[in-house]
């Protein structure tokens, strides 16, 4: 299955690309597809299959995910940004 | 006077500019652990004046500096301070922060807060000496930016003296002037023109009381810890891209204000976004005093005019909510705000809302479009001539309104008068309740509310009242970190904060503090600023947003929706979290 991955941030800045596909059922799925691709992204923000603290997804632009078992379908959009929104 | 409490004075120093000197007044020990230091000890001091109820402009008005027990220790971050005062643009408690050198001068002449209350009989810069004060003539400094206010004094008096200056907009007291003090800004609130109703164009210190600290090998130990973790992955947003990479962020979530407040996405967001001008332009970093974070991003301008420093408030305001997409016109519109001494987030707040306004024919001023760079520029010069529409925009967006008529209070981006920061509330409605019941107006560093809505805890379209402890908890945050100082981008550093800043007191003061005490300080701190309004004025009817954000809709996230119901349902659940009534009243008891 293939979601759409936007990234963000320090996400964006890591990976080098500010959108990417990825391969997965879930959320651990396109998180460690991402950290085998992107080696510098997974060193800030992926750790194995989730998340490192002060990284979170959104699947969307809507809800907000953390759990590695997050099931996802084909054709969604994963976002990946940092928690720290201040400003 | 007893010894003074480990990291304080135990005093400080009040100044009658009338009179043209100063005395000093002690803090007892338990009335400084009740308040502790930055918004906490002045909002205190500020009820102790009876500042409330006097004009915001007037004689009778007390503004205080306020320093806190950290300054001057080695934890990172912790060179700031406050300056509290009644809000001139609110009419309710201000309490504004900035940073660098100024606060650990300021705490070196000897006081753990400088409170001015009457006028100066001419334009001064009041000089306090490690304690001795005067009143120095300030006549050929005024007109100066507040860049070149700085400059000069620096040549008058020495290195040794730090600033903290107003611009032509407090000299005027535009309703939303700055303090500032090395390109940091004291800034919301209008602190600038009460300081400019004083006759004071700049405070200069200097010192050498230096407070003792409790256990200084283990203050140096964990200071040492937090410097070390400050440079880890909770910061690196901060670092390495600055605070205006929120920009493209809130736009995909839709939440980023545009034309005033009439969308929550731009089209033009990537041109002016600092991924963009990180490559089209020269970029450097900066840091205030004693702070390993390093968050200041400067971006070029063109034609050798310099650098300035971009926030992601600065960037929404005169950007996105002007409707305007000329990076080089924005830069430019954050380089005179600073120089100007006047608050980004309410000078572009005004003017987008002077723009709507033009656009409904309720202003006749064709030239102030959405999306005209140039006619942002000329709005924030004649906001400090007064000339033409400038006498207006320097009132704020609500005594616009108010002047204007037609409903057009309906769509005046403010909360108690202070303009909303960088958030769509409809589509961060844990936000929106802590724009609604800040007690400084819309505001996004006493509330961090917005944290809960960028996570799992609630859905941000549909938050209900059994979420309003989570706003509750990241305002205490705010209220402890304002009057312990620490910067707020260290937040991500603490594991337990509560716990962590007993620690960090602890070792300062020799107090044994535990985290359940400094939550209680913190809650004391947030019901003083309640009560300061109260005795100011305030009622439960001003505790809401603009009508529009509670009739319409996000047009490009129709899911982005609030109503005035599920709202007060959301206040009336936040004053009964706080322990009030449930319109917002407090118990007498407290």
């Amino acid at each position: 299955m293939q979601v759409v991955v936007e990234l963000f941030g320090i996400a964006r800045a890591r990976a080098g690309v500010a959108q990417t596909t990825a391969h997965g059922h879930c959320l651990g799925d396109v998180l460690a597809d991402l950290a085998a691709r992107f080696p510098r992204l997974a060193e800030s923000c992926i750790a194995g299959r989730t998340l490192r603290p002060g990284f979170t997804a959104n699947l969307g632009g809507q809800r907000f995910v953390t759990a590695q078992e997050t099931a996802l379908s084909e054709g969604d959009t994963v976002l990946l940004l940092p928690l720290d929104a201040g400003g | 006077m007893a010894s003074p409490i480990p990291g304080f004075h135990s005093r400080y120093l009040r100044i009658d500019l009338t009179a043209g000197s100063g005395e000093p007044v002690p803090l007892a020990e338990a009335f400084l652990r009740q308040h502790l230091g930055g918004s906490g000890l002045g909002v205190a001091l500020l009820l102790k004046e009876g500042a409330a109820t006097a004009d915001p402009l007037s004689l009778a008005a007390s503004l205080a500096f306020v320093f806190s027990p950290l300054v001057g220790s080695p934890l990172t971050t912790s060179a700031k301070f406050a300056v509290v005062s009644k809000s001139p643009l609110t009419h309710r408690i201000n309490d504004s922060l900035a940073s660098s050198g100024f606060a650990l001068a300021g705490k070196k002449t000897g006081y753990d807060a400088i409170l001015l209350t009457g006028r100066a009989a001419r334009p001064s810069i009041l000089v306090i000496d490690d304690g001795k004060v005067d009143l120095e003539p300030a006549d050929e400094f005024l007109g100066l930016s507040t860049r070149e206010t700085e400059q000069a004094l620096r040549g008058r008096f020495g290195a040794e003296f730090q600033t903290a200056t107003i611009g032509p907009a407090g000299e005027r007291q535009v309703s939303y002037a700055t303090i500032s003090h090395d390109g940091r800004h004291a800034g919301r609130g209008g602190s600038g023109a009460v300081l400019g109703s004083k006759n004071i164009k700049a405070v200069a210190v200097r010192g050498s009381h230096r407070p003792q600290w409790a256990d200084p090998p283990a203050l140096v130990e964990l200071a040492r810890q937090f410097s070390q973790k400050s440079f880890g992955p909770a910061t690196a947003k901060y670092r390495e891209l600055g605070t205006a990479s929120n920009l493209l962020t809130f736009n995909r979530l839709n939440v980023l204000p545009t034309r005033n407040f009439q969308q929550g996405s731009f089209a033009g967001a990537a041109a002016i976004s600092p991924e963009e001008l990180g490559v089209a332009r020269d970029r450097t970093r900066s840091s205030c005093a004693a702070c390993t974070i390093g968050c200041e991003h400067l971006y070029g301008l063109r034609n050798g005019k310099g650098s300035v420093r971009l926030e992601y408030e600065n960037l929404f305001a005169l950007g996105p909510l002007c409707g305007i997409d000329d990076a080089e016109a924005v830069l430019e519109a954050c380089r005179r705000c600073d120089d100007l001494g006047l608050d980004t987030i309410s000078a572009g707040g005004t003017i987008a809302f002077a723009m709507e306004c033009v656009e409904r024919g309720l202003l006749d001023e064709p030239w102030l479009k959405f999306g005209d760079g140039p006619a942002l520029l000329q709005a924030l010069d004649l906001i400090v001539t007064g000339d033409g529409i400038g006498r207006l925009l320097a009132l704020g967006s609500r005594r616009m309104a108010h002047e204007i008529g037609h409903d057009s209070i309906d769509f005046a981006p403010q909360v108690k008068g202070l303009e909303i920061p960088g958030y769509d509330p409809r589509g961060l409605q844990t936000m929106a309740l802590g724009f609604a019941v800040g007690s400084r107006g819309a505001d996004h560093n006493r509330s961090g509310a917005y944290e809960v809505d960028f996570s799992e805890a609630v859905d941000r379209y549909n938050v209900g009242p059994e979420s309003a402890h989570l706003a509750v908890e990241t305002e205490d945050k705010a209220a402890l970190m304002d009057s312990l100082i620490l910067c707020k981008f260290l937040r991500g550093v603490f594991t337990d904060f509560f716990k962590e800043s007993a620690e960090i007191l602890s070792l300062v003061t020799g107090w044994e503090v535990t985290a359940e005490e400094l939550r209680q300080t913190a809650r004391r701190i947030v019901t003083a600023k309640k009560r300061f309004n109260i005795l100011a004025g305030w009622t439960p009817a001003e505790d809401t947003l603009p009508e529009r954000m509670l009739q319409q809709a996000l047009p490009d996230d129709t899911r982005a929706q609030l109503s005035a119901d599920r709202l007060a349902a959301l206040v009336r659940a936040y004053n009964l979290a706080r322990g009030w009534s449930p319109e917002g009243w407090i118990p007498e008891a407290e």
